[in-house]
């Protein structure tokens, strides 16, 4: 894209950039890629007729009238959310807020966006309405229809073309940015939702379902919420850019990781869970051992990252290890195992993160602020919810595929990657038992560990603890992803040349630091594709869960949708819209892979 | 720290270093690759300041022994004590040594992933445990000593291979060692780039660094070693000064290998 500059390397400039090849007008590239040869036409002839008639074909599945498209409209809320009661539908609206807000705030922190010339946004509406009117004729529509999708088609391209005369040239060219191009689109969409018509449906709420009184334009249940929630993504974008231009880069960004993270667990289990505390037993028992917990690991935390503190620290941590791993044997509130398991991680890792009293402070901020999620995670996974819903749990649909994917996702990543080195650990204990681990996992199929883990895994727990379905299935999931994502990392581990191990140790480096520092960067940077695409593949079989009666977005679409009585027989309209759906989501972490790719310039250096 | 007045070409430095520490003692050192023996009862004293040049034909266990000193290869008999910390399986013992040492390689070996001053300035700041500010301070110098301030925001695939290897010179300054390993630092670079490099080596023998040097170059040798070792099959054949080893070597394989390569 663009032309060549002249290369540098070092202070010397090596060469001239080559004559640019000029560009090919239309019909001459017509001429000379399409049909240089007889083969060539002959082959680009019945190329297109096949593309014809394979477009006009699915054009005839999609606007055939007897399709039961309305059954995929009217039921947009059972594919997003189930059967999350009206009534407390705010709290979706709340959680999509959230989500856009800091979706605004880290597009303009970031930087996201980029300068787009009008000529190429002319250029692509012009092709929009050539496909619109090739859409047109293909299609079977009335005769009405027709001319009036044509129309539109002519009114799109006309648009184009009058962006692209009015575009400029070289210097003088007008440029977009691509974020603008983004918002209009939106407004586009959230602008139709008040024309368009669609209808409104509830299920199970009532067994009789019952759509809205005006068939005509979206319910009063979307198109406010959605004009609203484009105008706090907007809104977000500027407080975004402002807060970037008056504040420090690097604490901004910190801060919004940090968001970012919180957020998924914070909206499920809080918000749209809503789980209702018993003050008392908060205040009675939970309280006191977060506070006897977060005020004792401080302190030994303090005690352990001073760097004069050596072998002895090391000892207490392995001892606070086998004392955590003690309390599994005894009857015990679960809260107590767990936060002792955790501080003796953070026990064992106090030495890497020794040094002078600033670097203390944030070790143990650190520790309180990852026990006070932990503990309150847990206790409201333990509280029963406001939230009542007949069937299971709390939320189905959309967001419950999003949910296990990114929790997913999430956990299995640091899992995955701390298996992948103890996979290619020198201590023979770690190797053993992450080689099996990871060998005896891969081994089992996906389904066979969700059923596992949904069924027998309430067998196994002690009495008084209860772990829903769903959480238990998220662990098995992570477990799996775990184990197949550390085969990635460790393909990416073995790409590191022995001389960066050498060079890390040759300037002192621990083990730990080398990993960190310089192993793991140049690891995953190399490893970004197979990671993608296992994220990309942990998204879609979400799907699976329906094998334990969690109703995910196909799951709906494929049963549920066509077992109501007035849409019976539209199983693929529906399973369409799913696989769109899905589709979209996986396209972008696609193309948030190759932007990633390019940013840490793989391939490059 | 730059040289303005190139001093005379010499044959070495004459110095007395008699009464100099021993910075590095190898006593009897024997290290075997499976059944290959690479290293053959290796005993030599260096001392502070010194500028030891090794040279011998491949294979001769230059770089393995180079590499012993830091413990980037274990041997398996003898003792290695390096300013005074002898070097066995203790793991204190190593990082001590491993933090007195640095050590500049064939292929460079930078950071790919990061820009040149965190490349010289990672180490001080995380294992000396310096603030980031006063660390990329100390990098901007070394990087200027070495003569290129100008790269420190590139990353080290845009540089060239002499200013690669001067970067990894700074990046093992940066620990401020008291000793200086070499192991064939130029032999991967073109001719107009090994000037660039030798002469930042000179100039930091000069200043007083204790070197050991593994290297082809011979004007090198002769100009700034004190002694020079020759290693054949993993054994030092003849150890001298530079005029005494290349005007009159004594041992007979010394003498054919210098009729091969001068």
């Amino acid at each position: 894209m663009g032309e060549l500059s002249s290369v540098t390397v070092g202070d010397a400039v090596l060469y001239a950039p080559p004559p640019e090849t000029p560009k090919l007008p239309p019909r001459e590239w017509v001429k000379e890629n399409l049909f240089s040869s007889p083969f060539n036409s002959v082959l680009t002839f019945v190329t297109t007729i096949i593309l014809l008639a394979v477009f006009r074909g699915f054009l005839s599945f999609i606007f055939n009238p007897v399709r039961q498209w309305d059954s995929t409209a009217t039921n947009m809320q059972l594919f997003m959310t189930r059967a999350y009661p009206d009534e407390q539908y705010i709290r979706v609206w709340f959680c999509v807020a959230v989500i856009l807000i800091l979706t605004g705030v880290s597009m303009a922190v970031w930087r996201a966006g980029s300068a787009m010339p009008v000529a190429g946004v002319g250029h692509r509406l012009l092709a929009t309405g050539a496909l619109l009117a090739l859409l047109a004729l293909l299609a079977p529509f009335s005769a009405s229809a027709t001319v009036q999708w044509l129309v539109a088609a002519l009114a799109v391209a006309a648009i184009g073309q009058a962006l692209r005369r009015s575009a400029g040239k070289g210097e003088d060219e007008r440029t977009v940015s691509t974020l603008t191009v983004l918002v209009v689109a939106l407004a586009g969409l959230v602008a139709s939702l008040w024309v368009v018509p669609y209808g409104h449906h509830t299920y199970i709420a009532k067994r009789v379902p019952r759509v809205l009184a005006e068939p005509g334009t979206v319910a009063l249940t979307t198109k406010l919420p959605w004009t609203i929630m484009l105008l706090i993504l907007v809104a977000a974008y500027f407080a975004g850019r402002l807060m970037r231009d008056r504040l420090p880069t690097n604490p901004i960004r910190a801060t919004l990781l940090v968001l970012w993270l919180l957020a998924p667990p914070v909206l499920v289990y809080l918000v749209l869970r809503d789980p209702d505390f018993d003050m008392g037993h908060v205040l009675g028992t939970d309280l006191p051992i977060f506070l006897a917990y977060a005020i004792g690991g401080a302190a030994l935390l303090s005690w352990l990252t001073r760097p004069s503190t050596g072998e002895t620290g090391r000892i207490v941590a392995v001892l606070i290890l086998l004392v955590g791993f003690c309390t599994f044997l005894t009857p015990m509130r679960q809260v107590v195992r767990i936060d002792m398991l955790l501080l003796a991680a953070f026990a064992l890792a106090a030495p890497t993160f020794a040094g002078g009293p600033r670097a203390r402070k944030r070790y143990a901020v650190g520790w309180l602020g990852v026990l006070g999620m932990t503990s309150w995670l847990i206790t409201s996974i333990n509280t029963p919810s406001t939230v009542k819903v007949p069937g299971g749990f709390f939320i189905g649909g959309f967001t419950i595929t999003l949910m296990v994917a990114i929790f997913t996702i999430v956990f299995s990543f640091p899992l995955g990657i701390a298996l992948a080195l103890a996979r290619t650990s020198s201590m023979p204990i770690f190797r053993q038992l992450a080689t099996g681990f990871i060998e005896i996992v891969r081994g089992i199929p996906l389904i066979t560990i969700l059923i596992f883990f949904s069924i027998m895994v309430p067998l196994f727990l002690p009495r008084g603890m209860h772990l829903d379905e769903v959480t238990a299935v998220v662990i098995g999931y992570v477990l799996f992803s775990s184990a197949y994502l550390a085969e990635n990392v460790r393909g990416g581990l073995q790409s590191v040349t022995r001389g960066q191990h050498e060079a890390a140790e040759a300037v002192g480096m621990t083990t730990a630091q080398k990993t960190v520092f310089i192993v793991l960067p140049q690891a995953l940077r190399v490893s970004i594709p197979p990671l993608v695409g296992h994220c990309i593949g942990v998204f879609k079989e979400t799907s699976l869960l329906a094998i334990i009666g969690v109703f995910d977005v196909l799951y709906i679409g494929r049963i549920v949708i066509p077992g109501q009585t007035e849409f019976m027989g539209s199983t693929r309209e529906n399973v369409l819209f799913v696989s769109v759906i899905y589709w979209i989501f996986a396209y972008q972490m696609s193309k948030a892979s190759q932007r990633l790719e390019r940013r840490t310039g793989l391939g490059e250096r | 720290m730059t040289d303005a007045t190139p001093a005379e070409p010499t044959s070495g430095q004459t110095r007395d270093l008699s009464r100099a520490r021993d910075m590095i003692v190898c006593e009897d050192v024997s290290k075997w690759y499976g059944d290959f023996q690479a290293l053959d009862k290796v005993s030599a004293t260096i001392k502070e300041q010194e500028v030891v040049v090794v040279l011998g034909p491949s294979g001769g266990g230059k770089s393995t022994w180079i590499r012993c000193i830091n413990r980037l290869e274990i041997h398996q008999e003898g003792r290695i004590v390096v300013d005074d910390v002898e070097l066995t399986n203790d793991l204190r013992n190593i990082e001590k040594v491993r933090s007195e040492v640095g050590m500049v390689f064939q292929q460079f070996n930078l950071f790919p992933h990061l820009r040149v001053i965190d490349n010289v300035s990672l180490a001080p700041i995380w294992v000396r445990k310096k603030p980031r500010a006063e660390a990329e301070e100390q990098a901007m110098a070394l990087l200027e000593r070495v003569g290129i301030p100008e790269q420190a925001h590139k990353y080290p695939g845009q540089l060239s291979g002499g200013q690669q290897q001067r970067v990894a010179i700074a990046r093992a300054l940066a620990m401020e060692p008291r000793i200086m390993l070499f192991d064939e630092v130029t032999s991967a670079l073109d001719p107009e780039m090994v000037k660039e490099v030798l002469d930042i080596m000179k100039t930091l023998a000069r200043s007083g660094m204790t070197m050991m040097v593994v290297t082809h170059e011979m004007g090198f040798a002769k100009e700034v070693a004190d002694r020079i070792m020759f290693m054949e099959e993993g054994q030092i054949v003849e150890v001298g000064t530079p005029t005494h080893f290349f005007e009159n070597p004594t041992e007979d394989r010394t003498k054919l290998f210098l009729s091969q390569i001068l």
